[in-house]
């Protein structure tokens, strides 16, 4: 499998604590990749390293061996790389249809039409309504987007990041806040997708039985670094991955 | 349909205005379109795309000064309003690049500091602007496009008109504006600058449009005031100034395409009614947006739309 992302001896510095050190790792297209690692393992850091939110202090970051290093998060997105939120991140006050079809304008290079109507761009509105079915959604188009459930909310999040069609898409725990069940459903939806759609899907999550259920690839860090990375089943019999997660079952 | 009717009846109503009033309700009109196009720009910025400018007064009076200059030196209607809007988005696209790097309180600041150099080129530069006297004797030049018309603008009703040919266009643009992918765009950024930035859109460019088409409705609305003052003078560019649109926006809705143009309604209605009474007819004017804001944050429009935000 080509790569997509590569990073080398990545760091990112908050005074004296290591968020990030010296992070070298790559993902494969098409291989459903999981970031694991207990809490301040440095994961959200990471991704947010990948997807621009930060700058890093050391480091690089090619994406297919163009260095994105010091490039803007929206030029990234424009590259084929998109994200979500561990803390929800929406459009709270516009509808569940213009929070997808703002990422389509965007990606479709439609935003700067001062004075064309939404509904003229068809093709848009077309596509819009398709992810929103893709994310089941459908249903709920017209409603403000902040007086939706949280599990819709997380559903939302997910239909924004893929409406930009991405090459690569990180999502940071995405289901969480949510019950078990919703949480089954949002993941297999992400495998769904994964499949379906010419995407390479990174998650953060927490919910080990998703993670090694799901997964192709899993990555564990602790304390900012990489400490495994390998197939499930490697992972599962790593000793030392389970003396961080303190002997629990993985 | 019943939108387009009350649209039509409205423009007719203030078509017909000048048969049926006298100069005074004439003049409060004209104060009201210039206050609704302040306010409409103010809240592009502010209710659109989340930005909080105390400096709009600044770009009104580049856009007086600028409009009474040009009619002072080449008597043309047109000219004048023209080259003053021209001259204010100018203004606000060069500080907007300066302004646009910082947002909440920081945004505010800036906006506050550079409206007041604004003010204090305007009170300083005496050569320029004629200090604290302000420019005076500035005609009511005639509206003219040589060899096609040429309107005589001596009486007011005929400058009433001009006034609201500009807000009608104006308004009708920002509508068109506002419900585009330009609109929503702002309108993301406004809720979420990061989520916006992570589907692609380049939030300093954005806001800078933004920014700079404000600047374009206030300079438009102080293009507007010399022509029909006669004078202008450097309380135009006070930060003081700037508060009127906010007050408006507040009052009329922030979220809402009416909400300024309504609020400009009533802030002249308030004001003409409690400055019979009292002198301190702002601290009147203070009460009723306190009670506003407290209890209908979507401002007067959203009481009756029933979506305002409790």
């Amino acid at each position: 499998m080509k790569e997509i992302i590569r990073t080398e001896g990545l760091g990112k510095y908050f005074g004296e604590l290591a968020a990030v050190h010296e992070v070298n790792f790559t993902l494969r297209e098409g291989i459903f990749t999981s970031i694991i690692g207990p809490n301040g393992a440095g994961k959200t850091t990471l991704v947010n390293l990948l997807s621009g939110y930060l700058l890093p202090d050391r480091g690089k970051i090619f994406f297919r061996e163009t260095d994105i290093t010091k490039v803007r998060p929206d030029q990234r997105v424009k590259l084929g790389i998109s994200r979500s939120f561990q803390i929800m991140n929406i459009f709270p006050r516009l509808s569940v249809f213009q929070n997808i079809l703002l990422p389509v304008l965007s990606r479709r290079n439609e935003n700067f039409r001062p004075f064309s109507a939404l509904k003229g761009h068809k093709e848009a509105v077309e596509e819009t309504e398709k992810i929103l079915q893709e994310v089941w959604l459908g249903e709920e188009r017209d409603l403000p987007a902040g007086k939706l459930s949280h599990g819709d909310q997380r559903l939302l999040e997910l239909g924004i990041a893929l409406a930009t069609n991405p090459q690569l898409c990180f999502l940071d725990e995405p289901s969480s806040g949510m019950n078990p069940i919703e949480r089954v459903k949002v993941l297999e939806l992400v495998k769904k997708l994964s499949s379906e759609r010419k995407t390479t899907f990174a998650i953060v999550e927490h919910d080990m039985d998703v993670v090694f259920s799901l997964s192709d690839w899993i990555v564990v860090m602790n304390r900012g670094e990489i400490l495994a990375e390998g197939k499930p089943e490697d992972i599962r019999s790593n000793q030392e991955v389970r003396d961080i997660y303190l002997g629990e079952e993985i | 349909m019943k939108k387009t009717l009350m649209i039509l009846f409205l423009i007719a109503l203030l078509s017909l205005l000048p048969f049926f009033v006298g100069k005074y309700i004439l003049y409060m009109t004209i104060h009201i379109l210039l206050l609704s196009l302040f306010a409409l720009g103010f809240n592009l910025l502010f209710g659109y795309t989340g930005l909080l400018s105390f400096g709009q007064a600044g770009f009104y009076g580049v856009g007086a000064y600028a409009c009474a200059k040009i009619l002072l030196v080449v008597p043309s209607l047109l000219l004048g309003i023209l080259g003053g809007v021209a001259v204010a988005g100018l203004v606000s696209l060069l500080l907007g690049l300066l302004s646009i790097r910082h947002t909440r309180i920081y945004f505010s600041m800036l906006t506050l500091c550079f409206g007041m150099m604004i003010f204090s080129l305007a009170w300083k530069w005496r050569d320029m602007t004629g200090g604290d006297d302000g420019l005076v004797g500035i005609p009511r030049a005639p509206l003219e496009i040589p060899g096609l018309f040429r309107i005589n603008m001596a009486a007011m009703e005929s400058y009433y008109y001009v006034v609201l040919v500009f807000s009608i266009l104006a308004i009708f643009i920002f509508y068109r504006l506002v419900n585009s992918p330009l609109g929503l765009t702002l309108q993301g950024i406004r809720d979420s600058e990061t989520r916006a930035a992570c589907v692609g859109i380049s939030v300093r460019n954005y806001r800078l449009i933004s920014f700079t088409i404000a600047g374009l409705y206030a300079g438009l609305a102080g293009a507007l005031l010399p022509p029909l003052e006669n004078t202008v003078t450097p309380p135009v560019a006070h930060w003081s100034h700037s508060a009127e649109p906010v007050l408006a926006t507040l009052l009329g809705g922030i979220y809402t395409f009416a909400g300024p143009i309504v609020g400009s309604f009533l802030f002249y209605i308030i004001k003409d009614i409690i400055v019979r009474f009292t002198e301190y007819w702002l601290i009147c004017l203070g009460i009723i947006v306190l009670v506003l804001v407290l209890g209908f944050r979507g401002g007067v429009v959203s009481i009756f739309s029933q979506k305002g935000d409790r």
